[in-house]
């Protein structure tokens, strides 16, 4: 058989590769590493050791492990802080260390979590997971957890934890007093006070003097002329200044000196963080009509109806579908036959008396009366002589031509 | 015949290999030859090489370090297609969850990102080094077209640069956003059809939902596909060349009297290629003292080379994390807003073509942006056709005959590395210029 050719590079060559093939591995090593080195393992860890110290193993077994998250579908947030907070929903860890503290309840009954998520009021990064990250304290995120110790930096007056007023203004923008939020209704009362509206356009209406404050917020801390400011260079702190002192901080300004407290000025600037273009469903905005807006008569007609003989069938409902036309109750919907005449209607359209129908209803009544107007026997009592006294009212207008009864 | 393998049944045809894995040391010159015949990932191989050719510090492998590059970025892209959404609501969130819970999510985005980055560096050293040692002429072989793969190449190296632009703009945050706005008003400097060209580069006038799905389908799709095309035909041309021009100075050098060849032996690939097949001295390549079997020489080197760049892509990117800057705003324009640095020269040039004179302002990204950098690729294109420096001087480093378009070339690269340094290091906010130990104004936060 014919030779191989020598060759001269197989002994540096296989040793090259083999060095090569080392590196691959440690390679492969230190990736998989970096994958697992999370610090939410061991506050996992310490939590579940907490638990079973307190409650006993079989309640630590079922913690759950892993990274976890609050979806709040309607707001697009995924807060993956219950990752290491385990404790948030955990009663019994009230007094704790953070991250192993009890959540207090007050806020979350009018706020369930899974609405809400936690960093809509709390701020801070809800996709990361590593506390540098998550608690936003890191470059190219600008909404940092509004912490007590973010208040310590700020040397906030009065309550340290205030900041995070600002993310309650963001639903709450409408009201002129939202319970728990002290800075930022202070704020609002000084903008009614001092007349802010008087040169800036406030949510829409106001002066032209200054500029536009209805989404002030947005405005990016670069868009912030910040070269006569002292001390911390964040939008926060150049509101905080200028409201002490406008002409130091903007040269040539009109906007007067206000002499504002360093809480009032605290309180100011939190209001103009919070007013931001919020991309928040009408459901999430407090003070929001829930109803169709009605002109000045039909509210008049409303209330004269609610005092008027008939008042009883529109507080228990019944106008909702019905006129009782006789009594002056006008049905918005008028789905229902009028009741002025259900003493005979009754009788013609069921067969049975009005007694025994409303004893023992039967159709849509039957389902009215099971499950959304919920009348006890005492209350059935009182429909009757009602429609007894509107079927009097009835007979009597069809006597004089001059009313005629609407009949449907 | 006789193939030593592990398996109990010994293969009967040569080019039949009957294992799965293959483990394989060829005994002899033709079993080393019948190897790369009967591998699939082998038949592209010659089955000899010169080793003037296999040196390290001739090539540095330059060309094998980007198709390993390539490899990778398609790689590490697989699992990126399974986790981005190419929407501009849910882009930039998508992305946050490959960097923060995806399993090896943010170790997968900086293999992409660092691989394309390097490739970009590599594809450009690759054209460099085939331009210093004139490999793109033709030697002593018949029928070599070295040209019209030196035009694919230069093809290639501008769908690398769109391929990594392209990708730029996916993750839609303020980086991405900007460095694309800045890289689309480029191209809308061009006179009378500029705002045609950006429209039809961002399918609008603003870029949008309709930019980011066209830069995602040709980042995923079409690119990517030209280049895969682009690179077999590459490939292909090498063999039908003959191999680097490298192997032909070789030949020169053995043979100098060998200027009518001997067609006595012919290379052809499966005989599909008939006739123009370059036939190259017998006598250099087939002495035992200036060849080596490819099998496993040339697939060891080749492996080192690919798994090399594999293992060292894969410790950076344990430590290089990939950035991801706030989400993209169209309201607020960081400051310097940036292109990507690869066209961060021609960024420079267009702010130092652009002159003022009283209120006219002559617009420098049509200079800058369009006419330098399509000469230079015009001339890059044909400079084959220019060069007419002796066939001696192909596949030799630096030769004398070449000295001066060697020396433009390298003084052109300078040009742009200094440039491109000035752009990524010295410009700061405003475009004002401040030295490395300056330092710049700082970046304020909201709260």
């Amino acid at each position: 058989m014919e030779q191989r050719t020598s060759s001269p590079y197989p002994r540096v060559d296989r040793l090259v590769m083999a060095v090569v093939g080392v590196v691959l591995v440690i390679g492969t090593g230190l990736f998989m590493w970096s994958d697992r080195a999370h610090d939410w393992r061991y506050y996992q860890l310490e939590f579940r050791q907490m638990v079973a110290g307190k409650f006993g193993d079989d309640k630590a077994a079922v913690l759950p492990s892993g990274v976890q998250q609050i979806w709040a579908a309607d707001l697009a947030r995924a807060d993956r802080c219950v990752t290491c907070h385990q404790a948030t929903a955990y009663k019994g860890f009230e007094t704790a260390e953070h991250p192993y503290r009890t959540h207090p309840i007050e806020p979350l009954q009018q706020h369930p979590v899974e609405d809400y998520g936690c960093t809509s009021c709390h701020g801070g990064q809800g996709w990361a997971i590593d506390t540098a990250a998550a608690h936003g304290e890191v470059a190219h995120w600008e909404e940092p957890l509004l912490s007590r110790s973010l208040g310590d930096t700020y040397t906030l007056a009065g309550n340290k934890n205030a900041l995070m007023q600002m993310n309650c203004n963001t639903c709450h923008r409408y009201d002129r007093e939202t319970p728990g939020a002290g800075a930022i209704n202070l704020a609002k009362r000084l903008v009614n006070e001092k007349g802010c509206r008087a040169c800036h356009v406030i949510n829409g209406f106001g002066g032209t003097i200054g500029p536009d404050l209805t989404t002030v917020g947005e405005k990016a801390p670069e868009q912030y002329d910040l070269s006569r400011l002292s001390g911390q260079r964040t939008a926060f702190a150049w509101h905080v200044a200028h409201f002490k002192d406008p002409r130091a901080l903007s040269e040539g300004t009109v906007m007067p000196n206000f002499n504002f407290s360093t809480e009032q000025a605290q309180a100011l600037s939190m209001l103009m963080l919070s007013w931001r273009r919020a991309d928040v469903p009408a459901l999430y905005v407090s003070g929001a009509p829930r109803t169709d807006p009605r002109s000045p008569d039909e509210l008049k007609a409303e209330a004269a109806m609610r005092t008027g003989p008939g008042g009883w069938f529109v507080q228990t409902g019944c106008f909702v579908c019905h006129s009782i036309s006789a009594l002056g109750v006008r049905s918005p919907a008028q789905i229902g036959p009028d009741l002025s005449n259900a003493v005979e209607d009754v009788q013609s359209r069921f067969g049975v008396t009005l007694d025994a129908f409303l004893a023992n209803p039967t159709g849509t009544m039957s389902v009215v009366l099971s499950r959304q107007i919920i009348l006890t026997p005492e209350q059935k009592q009182v429909a009757i002589t009602k429609l007894r006294e509107a079927f009097a009212e009835y007979q009597r207008q069809r006597a004089t031509p001059a009313a005629p009864a609407r009949n449907q | 015949m006789r193939l030593p393998s592990l398996t109990r049944s010994k293969p009967e045809a040569p080019g039949v290999h009957a294992e799965p894995f293959w483990s394989l040391r060829p005994q002899s010159d033709r079993e080393a030859g019948d190897a790369v015949v009967s591998n699939f990932m082998l038949h592209w191989f010659p089955a000899k090489i010169s080793k003037a050719s296999m040196a390290w510090n001739y090539s540095f492998w330059l060309g094998t370090i980007s198709a390993a590059l390539f490899f990778l970025t398609i790689l590490s892209g697989l699992p990126l297609l399974f986790l981005y959404v190419p929407s501009v609501e849910r882009a930039y969130q998508s992305v946050k969850d490959i960097e923060f819970v995806i399993t090896f999510g943010s170790w997968i985005r900086s293999v992409h990102r660092i691989s394309a980055h390097l490739m970009v560096i590599v594809v450009a050293l690759h054209l460099m080094r085939v331009f210093l040692t004139g490999a793109y002429k033709n030697g002593v072989g018949r029928g070599q077209q070295r040209e019209v793969n030196w035009v694919i190449g230069v093809v290639m190296f501008l769908t690398t640069l769109f391929l990594s632009f392209t990708g730029y703009l996916l993750p839609w945050d303020q980086l991405a956003f900007w460095a694309v706005t800045v890289g689309t008003n480029i191209a809308a400097s061009i006179p009378a059809i500029g705002a045609s060209v950006r429209e039809l580069l961002i399918g609008g006038r603003n870029i949008e939902q309709a930019t980011l799905i066209r830069f995602y389908v040709l980042h995923v799709v079409f690119l990517p596909g030209l280049l895969g095309v682009l690179f077999a035909y590459h490939m292909w041309r090498v063999r039908k060349d003959g191999g680097l021009a490298r192997a032909d100075a070789e030949s020169v050098v053995e043979s100098p009297r060998s200027t009518a060849p001997v067609p006595s032996k012919t290379y052809t690939l499966l005989g599909v290629a008939r006739g123009t097949a370059p036939t190259v001295t017998a006598h250099t390549l087939d002495a035992p003292d200036a060849t080596v079997n490819a099998v496993p020489d040339l697939v060891r080197r080749a492996a080192i080379a690919t798994l090399g760049t594999i293992a060292v892509i894969s410790i950076m990117s344990v430590f290089i994390a990939s950035p991801l800057e706030e989400p993209a705003n169209a309201l607020v324009t960081p400051n310097p807003a940036k292109a990507p640095w690869y066209f961060l020269w021609l960024q420079e040039i267009v702010t130092d073509t652009t002159i003022r004179i009283g209120s006219f302002t002559l617009n420098g990204a049509f200079v800058g942006g369009v006419i330098l950098p399509g000469l230079l690729v015009g001339l890059l294109t044909f400079w084959p056709w220019i060069d007419k420096s002796s066939h001696l001087a192909a596949g030799v480093w630096l030769p004398r005959d070449r000295r001066t378009q060697n020396l433009v070339f390298l003084l052109l690269i300078l040009g742009v590395l200094a440039l491109t340094f000035v752009g990524m290091v010295l410009r700061g906010p405003y475009w004002i210029l401040y030295w490395p130990w300056e330092a710049w104004p700082e970046i304020p936060g909201r709260i």
